[in-house]
């Protein structure tokens, strides 16, 4: 079931995203909403606020002995290494191009992004890039072409969409951009876009494909998540 | 933890201290507060005791590095060193699961501990930055000794007229005045 009714993502969600305890996937994709919403933005500060109140409310019985002889290492190590300031960056791929516009990605998705995204075309109008960014989790930017239509598919995970640009719907109503959505294992789904959506979606186990000839790709689909997701410790 | 952000001994007081003069007293009392916190988070995120020192060693460089990034209207000096822990803490454990460089935990939380706000790095700015710093940290400075420091620099009365007018002894006035200054300095960076 969809648990996030207002397309935001859940206290709970965010509070671990604050902890920093989330995949480095499913934290990229809560960041990239951060940055496109300010009611969220505003609702992470004082989760950050109390975090840190209850982090320095926690025992912290530990002895601090070994740690006072490090404080001259510290002041001598920062003096030889002046602090670096950091400069506006420019990223390679900081716009996405679709077929009449472009649109301009939130940073921390530009600088994801790298240097170079690698477009496949697959079933019902729909293209994909996946980026490398953890072991867990596959990420992907996802575009629908105007008329698209995802073929029937179930996910055995969660995934998580954030919508970019212009909008999609399904059988439980229509996103548009900002809107966070999380799908738990389970559901079933169809998402049709009238005119083209661009987002970026998060997942932790394979899609599996109901119906018709795509089923054919589960196989594929389980072997690629594999390769994406190889380099696990 | 220490609250009032004016009292000297204020986390936000020791952090301004060492952004603006590298202040290692400041930075040892900062360091006694908070390395056995941080090292607590550590453990619970890596239950590793090496890496949860490194994390106390890594977090307290990067205190003494942006201090002079912290802004006091973004918030309180502990929830800045949290964040600061937390994002070294996330870059650890990735680096140690080997995983891509794409993105940094500063990526992905820029109004965190590394906030690099526009606002924060113009100090070296022109005169007018200046002046607008000056006051903005003697909003930082208890009522008594602004009060001063209003009727001296601001309207340019006398001693004696500042005192008349506050209705204070002329002693007072004076060592308000150089209390009021001598904080200014410090926050400011002048000297300690």
């Amino acid at each position: 079931m969809n648990t996030d009714l207002d397309h935001h993502p859940a206290k709970e969600l965010l509070a671990n995203h604050i902890q920093g305890t989330l995949s480095t996937g499913v934290s990229v994709a809560l960041s990239a909403h951060l940055e496109l919403c300010d009611s969220c933005r505003a609702s992470s500060r004082e989760l950050e606020a109390e975090a840190s109140d209850t982090w320095l409310q926690e025992s912290g019985e530990v002895s601090a002995n070994d740690f006072s002889k490090l404080i001259k290492d510290i002041v001598v190590l920062a003096q030889e290494n002046p602090s670096e300031s950091r400069q506006e960056e420019d990223f390679p791929i900081s716009k996405i191009h679709m077929h009449d516009h472009s649109f301009d990605l939130p940073r921390v998705l530009a600088k994801a992004a790298n240097d170079s995204l690698e477009w496949k075309r697959l079933a019902g109008g729909i293209n994909q890039a996946v980026i490398d960014i953890d072991s867990e989790t596959q990420c992907e930017f996802i575009y629908m072409s105007p008329g698209s239509k995802t073929p029937m598919h179930r996910h055995e995970g969660s995934e998580i969409t954030l919508v970019l640009d212009g909008s999609f719907s399904d059988s439980s109503g229509t996103y548009g951009p900002a809107d966070f959505i999380v799908r738990e294992g389970e559901d079933e789904h169809q998402p049709v876009s009238e005119e083209g959506c661009l987002c970026f979606a998060v997942l932790d186990k394979p899609l599996t494909f109901t119906r018709g000839l795509a089923r054919l790709f589960n196989p594929l689909n389980k072997y690629k998540f594999r390769k994406t997701t190889a380099h696990q410790v | 933890m220490h609250s009032e952000k004016r009292d000297p001994d204020s986390d936000e007081f020791l952090l301004m201290s060492i952004g603006n003069s590298q202040d290692s007293e400041a930075f040892d009392a900062l360091f006694q507060r908070y390395s056995s916190k941080i090292y607590a988070m550590g453990m619970k995120l890596t239950r590793n005791d090496q890496l949860s020192k490194d994390l106390v060693q890594e977090t307290m460089i990067n205190v003494w590095r942006k201090a002079r990034l912290y802004d006091l209207d973004r918030g309180s000096a502990q929830s800045w060193i949290f964040t600061a822990a937390r994002n070294r803490c996330f870059d650890m454990l990735r680096k140690l699961k080997r995983q891509p460089q794409c993105v940094s935990a500063d990526d992905i939380w820029p109004e965190g501990s590394a906030s690099f706000d526009q606002s924060s790095e113009d100090h070296e700015g022109g005169a007018l930055t200046e002046i607008s710093l000056v006051e903005k940290y003697c909003e930082q400075l208890p009522a008594p000794q602004r009060a001063v420091i209003e009727q001296i620099y601001t309207f340019d009365r006398t001693h004696e007229e500042a005192a008349a007018e506050l209705q204070i002894p002329l002693g007072t006035l004076k060592s308000r005045l150089r209390l009021g200054v001598s904080r200014l300095r410090l926050l400011i960076g002048v000297d300690q």
